[in-house]
């Protein structure tokens, strides 16, 4: 229902039935995919079996990420043409929309930066991927914080594509990735960072955040979402 | 009493699929990874399916891509012209994948014969 949720609002957003929105949400054990990605190429499904992991497609593209408790996940809906981006050029909204990220995790102590494509890291480690669009009349970027999450997971339930060695790419993984507890050498709660972001975000483009809720007409469309794309294997396991 | 065989030359179109199936994943440096997966038949691509962690937007021209590429010759100027045409007619954005990966990435998987995947 997360991901039905995540399209539901920048649909609204961008025909004006929904103000300009944050989101922060959580996901327990789902392996998200890119929308180009094969379910069947990407996804062990033998080892998402004995780790009960769930496999979503989220509706854009990027790579897989491994979604638990250890994860914050924020996404931005904005109207096309927002001065914050006001140019369609998806590379800007990617760079543009971390900033708020950024900014947070740097005033945690974090010393983040936003690295190109589509990534934010600390010292040459990703802590958090985003990914994004354009469309329906909006834009739309959301990210994936790595709070505390399980590592070692992520290597069990994606396929290591032939040309890489198992083991090696486990190790690669673990060595390319970092989590804000790691980096803060403490227990970090995702309220806390949450609420960093929520400051980040503020400061970096001059808004306001006021706490909301779904409306009724996002939530109808959510579930009308679900119900259609969602929860489908059709849509999350195609090849 | 000699045992018959029947013997038999199945051609194009004869509802059995002939084709031979390619794949190839690359990734170019800063790029994303683009995995194709195709079905050549006579030198042409039968069925193609493009995957990987790269951005197009709109998402849904992908299949239109695809699309496109079938019946198309396996070779690097019948590839290119198609692909840039792709991205000219339908005004798309990528990021992490360009014209030049998509045509290597094809070019690559004619090389690229799967017996048993």
């Amino acid at each position: 229902m997360n991901l039905a949720v995540e399209e539901a609002i920048p649909r609204m957003v961008g025909e004006g039935r929904a103000p300009n929105t944050v989101r922060f949400w959580h996901n327990s054990n789902t392996i998200v995919i890119g929308c180009f990605q094969s379910a069947p190429l990407e996804v062990n499904f033998d080892a998402c079996k004995e780790t009960g992991t769930t496999v979503v497609r989220r509706f854009t593209g990027g790579g897989a990420v491994y979604h638990d408790g250890g994860n914050l996940n924020y996404a931005i809906s904005l109207k096309k043409g927002h001065s914050i981006v006001p140019d369609s050029n998806l590379q800007q909204v990617f760079q543009k929309l971390s900033e708020g990220a950024v900014q947070g995790l740097r005033a945690m102590g974090v010393q983040a930066e936003f690295q190109p494509i589509n990534d934010i890291q600390v010292k040459g480690r990703k802590v958090s991927g985003a990914a994004g669009s354009i469309r329906w009349g909006a834009v739309f970027h959301h990210g994936c914080i790595l709070v505390s999450s399980d590592l070692a997971i992520l290597g069990k339930v994606l396929n290591v594509p032939k040309a890489k060695l198992a083991d090696k790419h486990v190790a690669s993984v673990q060595k390319r990735v970092t989590t804000v507890r790691d980096e803060l050498g403490r227990d970090v709660s995702s309220r806390e960072i949450q609420t960093a972001i929520v400051h980040g975000i503020e400061a970096s483009y001059g808004v306001r955040l006021e706490k909301d809720e779904l409306s009724r007409e996002e939530l109808v469309l959510a579930e009308d979402l679900y119900r259609s794309k969602y929860r489908r294997s059709e849509w999350n396991l195609q090849p | 009493m000699v045992e018959i065989l029947r013997w038999m030359h199945l051609r194009r179109g004869s509802g059995v699929d002939m084709g031979s199936f390619r794949a190839y994943d690359y990734k170019a440096a800063g790029g994303k990874l683009v995995r194709v997966r195709l079905t050549e038949e006579e030198g042409h691509i039968k069925s193609v399916q493009i995957s990987g962690d790269f951005f197009l937007v709109p998402e849904d021209s992908l299949p239109t891509l695809e699309k496109m590429l079938e019946g198309t010759p396996l070779q690097e100027a019948d590839l290119r012209k198609v692909i840039d045409r792709f991205f000219e007619a339908s005004q798309v954005q990528s990021l992490g994948i360009s014209a030049d990966d998509l045509v290597l990435t094809l070019l690559s998987a004619k090389q690229e014969m799967v017996i048993a995947d």
